[in-house]
């Protein structure tokens, strides 16, 4: 939290001006963040060209933005992977900027240094940056240089390809101790990780974890970390400016994951101490130091039962995450980005935000709508939106692209919508939670919505008793599943017996009492099983 | 609706007793109706607390004959016992296409039956030797009467 020279750079004379940071940005990305930056900008009056493949010619990305442009077929790699098309649909546009949200290109050093060749403005860290922090070997000996402790593991790729080494790399786990995650260098979603849990495992962990590595990533780097279990995973929110001041502005609990992909997440992190938050939030700024970082980013910790932090690593981007610290803060991260590419020292307010930070006033949590299924281990569920009512009222936020009849498309991310609470504590973000997705309502897709209810009801959660194993150990999808069957099946024979559809959700309108024909028959409904 | 897949490997057929009436309602979005299937079944989708179904809803006595009904065509097919053919609706006998005593083929016309003015033709399910026919054109046939009895 130094704040070194700040020197009044282009961008800091604009926004006394009532300027604006760009007058027209490329947003290099999908869906509900490719939506959310698109809504910054008209707030700033920055002009937004949206970038689409043909399975998005009408998605809610596009609609909002000024201008928009083709890249190519649905598949990611012939369309938002395509740095080439992206920077040249910038140049044809006149964008001066380009965004990348998260995913997709967000984090490829090699975009960002396209981009500036181009002669336009990378909203993001440098290049340099990117490979420092993008790279997790690179990051992790970064931050073990910069002083901070880093889940113990090895620091140089593990010789996979070579048998004389083999040896090696056996005393190399056996040091770090079982059970060790082997994990891509280049990694991200939990690709190419694979837990080992004796010696004789490694190999066949080692070859499958760099095949994967190689084919997610194009590099197959892999190395070796313990697996540092039961543990809570705690990050924290950087902004830094073009002139070396770097910021926390507070942290998020994101423990509540499957597959080492995040759920739900909350800003502060319950129970941390105020030692604790301070010494976290030191780490991170550490750490982003030691990679010259600027910009947004985030530094990974996990906090283990012994109440110490460990150093995962840093993502040199917007996070998924991003709002419930804005929520916290009052800041429009995505505002100070823009702000910061253009040239400007971190804003009065976001410094005030950063003296706050370790005694945060509010209470913020996230649940991440996705298509997917929570009684089959969250598989993806893609496919056409029927009903489609997102919750609103007060303390509520909710970011999403999708429409009601949109298709949901099999070829991106699963993520359909954020949504958001904030209170004066948790306990209010967690009730109006509660009430939210008790407003949502979906047909057409599954969605994970029955998981996002039973966690706001659950005892430990609302205890603060978070940790990464919760999905593993608490959630029983069939069994909660089964339970919602028998009553679905009753409102289906109600809506069979001529009970208006209107009625179901209006408990008021019920039709009662006296059974039909029909009723006195009984009824029947099964499942459908499609195809038949 | 019927289109994405929802249904998941051992899911039970529910029997809905008149005690449904006391349904809870709350969070519960009532997606697509319709429409019926071939075997007259509706397809209903319902999310209840988020979790969503595609439903087929039929009487309770129409499933047990239809199942019946299929249980019969598998075993008669592999044993060659006799087999009763019922109706799956009810209506008019519009024609009887046998006699007993005929030989049919899997596939051929037995009889036709007339509801909400619809010709429905049933067709014999297997070959055989029609043995039975206790109904003639005229006749009204509630569901789950023996229309044909093939030996």
């Amino acid at each position: 939290m130094t704040a070194s020279s700040r020197t009044a750079g282009k961008g800091a004379s604009l926004r006394k001006d009532g300027g604006r940071p760009f007058a027209r940005i490329l947003v290099a990305n999908r869906g509900e963040i490719a939506l959310r930056i698109i809504r910054t900008c008209r707030d700033l009056g920055v002009e937004t060209v949206a970038v689409y493949s043909d399975a998005d010619v009408e998605a809610g990305h596009v609609v909002a933005a000024d201008t928009a442009v083709r890249l190519g077929p649905a598949p990611a790699t012939e369309s938002y992977l395509r740095a080439d098309a992206i920077v040249d649909a910038a140049r044809e546009t006149g964008a001066e900027a380009i965004h990348p949200g998260y995913g997709f290109l967000s984090e490829r050093a090699a975009f960002a240094r396209a981009v500036m060749d181009a002669g336009l403005t990378f909203i993001g860290p440098t290049p340099d940056a990117i490979d420092a922090l993008g790279d997790k070997l690179t990051a992790r000996r970064t931050a073990k240089d910069a002083g901070v402790p880093v889940v113990p593991g090895t620091y140089e790729a593990a010789a996979v390809d070579r048998p004389d080494q083999a040896a090696a790399v056996v005393g190399a786990a056996e040091e770090v101790g079982f059970p060790l995650l082997v994990k891509a260098s280049a990694g991200g979603g939990g690709r190419g990780m694979r837990r080992v849990t004796t010696a004789a495992d490694l190999p066949a962990a080692l070859a499958g974890g760099a095949a994967e590595a190689l084919a997610a990533f194009g590099d197959g780097a892999v190395y070796l970390e313990r697996e540092v279990r039961p543990a809570r995973h705690i990050e924290v929110q950087l902004l830094g400016d073009a002139h070396g001041t770097i910021v926390a502005l507070g942290e998020r609990d994101c423990s509540i994951q499957r597959r080492h992909q995040k759920l739900v997440e909350e800003s502060p992190a319950p129970g941390l101490t105020l030692g604790e938050r301070a010494q976290l939030h030191d780490l991170a700024i550490r750490a982003a130091r030691g990679a010259k970082l600027h910009n947004a980013a985030t530094a990974e910790f996990l906090f283990d039962t012994d109440r110490r932090f460990w150093f995962l690593e840093v993502n040199a981007r917007l996070q998924v995450e991003h709002g419930v610290t804005e929520l916290v803060t009052d800041l429009d991260l995505v505002a100070e980005q823009l702000w910061i590419a253009a040239g400007a020292p971190l804003s009065e307010a976001v410094l005030a935000a950063a003296a706050n930070a370790l005694t945060p006033d509010r209470h913020a949590i996230e649940v991440r709508l996705a298509a997917e299924d929570p009684a089959r281990s969250f598989a993806p569920s893609p496919g056409r939106v029927g009903d489609w009512r997102m919750p609103s009222g007060p303390g509520v936020r909710v970011d999403t692209a999708l429409r009601a009849g949109e298709r949901v498309p099999p070829h991106y991310d699963p993520l359909i919508a954020k949504v958001m609470t904030v209170g004066p504590d948790r306990g209010t973000a967690i009730d109006r939670m509660r009430r939210a997705l008790d407003e949502v309502a979906v047909t057409g897709i599954q969605t994970t919505l029955p998981f996002d209810r039973a966690l706001m009801r659950d005892a430990a959660f609302a205890a603060g008793e978070l940790s990464t194993d919760w999905v593993a150990t608490r959630w029983a999808g069939d069994a909660r599943r089964a339970e919602a069957l028998v009553r679905a099946a009753q409102v289906a024979a109600g809506v069979a017996d001529g009970v208006p559809v209107g009625a179901a959700t209006d408990p008021s309108l019920r039709k009662d009492g006296s059974g039909s024909a029909w009723r006195e028959a009984g009824r029947r409904a099964s499942a459908d099983r499609w195809p038949r | 609706m019927l289109a994405p897949p929802s249904a998941h490997p051992g899911d039970e057929p529910v029997t809905i007793g008149p005690e449904r009436t006391a349904t809870d309602r709350s969070n519960v979005v009532v997606g697509a109706v319709g429409p019926v299937d071939r075997d007259g079944r509706l397809g209903v989708e319902v999310v209840v607390e988020g979790w969503r179904f595609e439903l087929l809803v039929e009487d309770e006595a129409r499933a047990a004959l239809r199942e019946r009904a299929s249980r019969d065509a598998a075993a008669g097919g592999a044993a060659g016992g006799p087999l009763e053919i019922r109706a799956i609706i009810p209506g008019r006998i519009a024609s009887v296409a046998v006699a007993p005593g005929d030989t049919v083929e899997a596939g051929q016309t037995l009889l036709a039956v007339e509801a909400m003015k619809m010709q429905n033709e049933l067709r014999a399910p297997r070959s055989g030797t029609v043995t039975r026919v206790p109904v003639g054109a005229g006749s009204t046939v509630e569901l789950g009467d023996i229309l044909v009895v093939l030996g």
